[in-house]
C-alpha cells in the first residue's frame, strides 16, 4: 500500500535557512519527581538555566515559543509572564511531542526573517506528579483532559492510550519483517546503560535484557520497559544568529536543517504504522541541510516506546526499512557503537519531556564538554527526532558544530 | 459474565448515530459517498476521497481481515478488570476501510496479522450493541 501524498512535487526546503541561526544556550529542569512544582515553573527553572548557560538575562529575548500542558490556554504568555519580558514573537504549538522541535524550526525562521532576535524554545511537563503525588492522583491515573478523551471507537473496546496505539505498529512490523521483543529489548537496555552514566537520570538501576523480558506485559507486544517514563521534567535551548553567536558565552551549535511532515490521514491509515512521518521530515531535513544519514555522528530519537526508535531509523536511512532490528542488535546504538543513540538515556530511561531533552543532549554532545564516557567521540553532527501529534507527526532537526 | 461491570457505552455524535443505530440492528453499515461510490470510516459529514457531501449509509460485507492487533494486559478501566488479556485488533473491511474492534473466540496468542474474520454483535444492553469479529469460518 502507498502512502499518499497530497502534492507529489519535491519541494525544497530553503537552504538559505541553513547555519543562519545557533542554540546558544541549553538547560533542564530537575527530571524525575519533583513533587509540588507546576509543569510552568519547571520550564521556567529550565530557561532561567538556560540563559545562565548563554549568559544571557531574560531582557535578551524577544521571542518565547512552547508546547503547554493539553489543558493550557495560550501558554507562551503565562511563561513570558514568569520571565519578565514582553515578546516580539511568541506562541504555543499543539502538536504533541514535535511541537518541541517545531519550536526551534519557527524560530529560525522568525530571526532569520527580523521578526525577533533571541527566542527561547521549551517544554515543561509534572506527569509524574500528576499520577503519582496523591492517592486521588494515582487512582486517577489520567494526564489528559476529558475533552481530549474519546467518545466512541475505542473505549466501548478497551481501547485506550498511546501505548496500544504505537503497539499496533510494533505487531505488524514484527509480522512483516519478523522483527523480535529481543530487538526492542536491546534499544531498552542500551539506553538504560546511558542512562546509568548521567546523573541526572531517573532511572539509576542496571537493566539486563533478562529483566526486560521477565517484566509485566502492558500491551503486548509491549511490556513494562518498553514504555517510557512518567516524569517531571523540562528543557530549554536559546536560539539566535549565528552572527550574534559568535560572540558568546558557550561554543555555537548551529542549526543546519530541519523538516516536518505529517501523516493527518492517521495512524492507521495506510501504511503509517510501520513507515512513519519520520521519512518525509527526515528528508526535508537533510535536503536543508545538504547533509545524509552517514553524516550523522550521533542520534537523539523520539523514544515514547522502543518500536519507535526502531522504526524511526529505518525510516531516517540509517537502515533500510525491515533491518532495524538486526541494526540494533549490532550494538549500533551504544556509545561507541556505529551510531549513538539517545546518550543521556531517552525517554526510556533519563526523563520523558516530549521530546525536549533530545534537543538538549544533541547540544551537549557537539560542546564536546562531557566526560568521555559520555562523549560521543568527535561528534560533529546530530539528528534529533520529534514524534507526537496522535502519533503521526514528526519533526527533523539536524545541528552541527560551528568550525 | 453476568458479574462483570459493563463496558462502557459508545457516546454517539451527530455523525455516528447513524451506524450505531445499523449496530443496534445487527448490521454494520458505513458512509458510502454517492458521487465517488467510496467506503469510509470513521463517519464524518463529507466524503474524505472525494469531499461531496452527499452519502448514505450502506450496510457492508462484515468480512475483513485483521490489519494489526495488541493485547491488553493491563487494566486501565476497571469495567475491563475481569476481561484481561483481551485483544484489541485493527481490521481492514473487503469494502477498504480499517476499524477498531475486539476480536473474539479465539486465544490473543492465536491471533495473527492478515487473518480472515468477520463480524458478530455484543449486546451491550437493550439499547447498545457494538460489532466485534471473529475468525471466519468458526462459529
Amino acid at each position: 500500500m502507498m502512502s499518499i501524498i497530497t502534492d507529489t512535487t519535491q519541494i525544497e526546503p530553503s537552504r538559505e535557512l541553513r547555519d543562519t541561526c545557533a542554540i546558544v544556550g541549553t538547560a533542564t529542569s530537575r527530571l524525575g519527581k519533583v513533587p509540588g512544582v507546576s509543569s510552568l515553573d519547571l520550564l521556567v527553572e529550565a530557561i532561567r538555566n538556560a540563559l545562565d548557560d548563554a549568559g544571557l538575562q531574560a531582557s535578551d529575548v524577544d521571542g518565547v515559543l512552547c508546547r503547554g500542558p493539553d489543558e493550557s490556554y495560550s501558554h507562551h504568555q503565562l511563561v513570558a509572564e514568569r520571565l519578565g519580558i514582553n515578546a516580539r514573537f511568541s506562541t504555543t504549538l499543539t502538536n504533541g511531542g514535535a511541537s518541541q522541535i517545531m519550536s526551534v524550526a519557527l524560530a529560525v525562521m522568525a530571526i532569520r526573517f527580523g521578526l525577533a532576535k533571541t527566542i527561547v524554545c521549551g517544554f515543561g511537563r509534572d506527569t509524574w506528579s500528576r499520577t503519582h503525588a496523591s492517592e486521588e492522583a494515582r487512582v486517577k491515573n489520567e494526564t489528559r483532559p476529558e475533552a481530549m478523551r474519546a467518545r466512541e471507537f475505542g473505549p466501548e473496546y478497551g481501547y485506550f492510550g498511546a501505548t496500544a496505539a504505537h503497539a499496533f505498529g510494533a505487531t505488524r512490523h514484527m509480522h512483516l519483517y519478523g522483527t523480535t521483543r529481543d530487538q526492542f529489548g536491546e534499544i531498552a537496555v542500551a539506553f538504560r546503560e546511558h542512562a546509568l552514566r548521567n546523573p541526572d537520570a531517573q532511572m539509576k538501576k542496571t537493566l539486563s535484557i533478562e529483566d526486560y523480558h521477565a517484566a509485566r506485559m502492558i500491551v503486548s507486544p509491549f511490556g513494562m520497559f518498553d514504555c517510557s517514563l512518567r516524569s517531571d521534567a523540562a528543557g530549554a535551548v536559546i536560539v539566535t544568529s549565528a552572527a550574534r553567536a559568535r560572540d558568546m558565552k558557550q561554543p555555537a551549535v548551529l542549526i543546519k536543517g530541519f523538516g516536518t511532515h505529517n501523516n493527518t490521514r492517521g495512524w492507521f491509515a495506510d501504511d503509517n504504522m510501520v513507515v512513519t512521518a519520520a521519512k518525509l521530515s527526515g528528508e526535508a531535513a537533510y535536503r536543508m541541510a545538504g547533509l545524509g544519514p552517514r553524516d550523522v555522528d550521533t542520534a537523539q530519537i523520539y523514544d515514547c516506546f522502543t518500536y519507535m526508535v526502531l522504526t524511526q531509523l529505518e525510516d531516517y536511512g540509517f537502515c533500510k526499512k525491515g533491518e532495524g532490528g538486526a541494526f540494533v542488535s549490532s550494538g549500533a546504538l551504544r556509545l561507541g557503537g556505529a551510531l549513538p543513540c539517545n546518550t543521556s538515556g531517552g525517554q526510556l530511561s533519563e526523563a520523558h519531556c516530549e521530546g525536549m531533552l533530545q534537543i538538549v543532549e544533541g547540544v551537549r554532545q557537539l560542546r564536546h564538554t562531557y566526560p568521555v564516557e559520555r562523549q560521543v567521540k568527535d561528534a560533529e553532527i546530530a539528528l534529533i527526532s520529534g514524534h507526537g501529534g496522535n502519533q503521526v507527526c514528526h519533526s527533523t532537526l539536524i545541528l552541527g558544530r560551528a568550525s | 459474565m453476568s458479574d462483570m461491570i459493563p463496558r462502557p457505552k459508545p457516546r454517539p455524535g451527530p455523525e455516528s448515530l447513524p451506524y450505531w443505530q445499523a449496530a443496534r440492528e445487527h448490521r454494520l453499515a458505513l458512509p458510502k459517498c454517492d458521487r465517488c461510490e467510496k467506503f469510509w470510516f470513521p463517519p464524518s459529514a463529507s466524503c474524505p476521497h472525494c469531499l461531496s457531501a452527499k452519502f448514505t449509509f450502506c450496510d457492508v460485507s462484515g468480512r475483513g481481515k485483521v490489519f494489526s492487533h495488541v493485547t491488553f494486559n493491563r487494566v486501565y478501566r476497571a469495567s475491563f478488570s475481569e476481561r484481561v488479556p483481551y485483544v484489541v485488533a485493527l481490521i481492514e473491511l473487503e469494502e477498504g476501510p480499517r476499524l477498531l474492534t475486539n476480536i473474539v473466540g479465539i486465544s490473543p496468542e492465536e491471533v495473527r496479522c492478515d487473518m480472515p474474520v468477520e463480524v458478530v454483535f455484543e449486546d451491550i444492553d437493550a439499547e447498545a450493541s457494538i460489532p466485534q469479529f471473529r475468525p471466519r469460518g468458526s462459529c
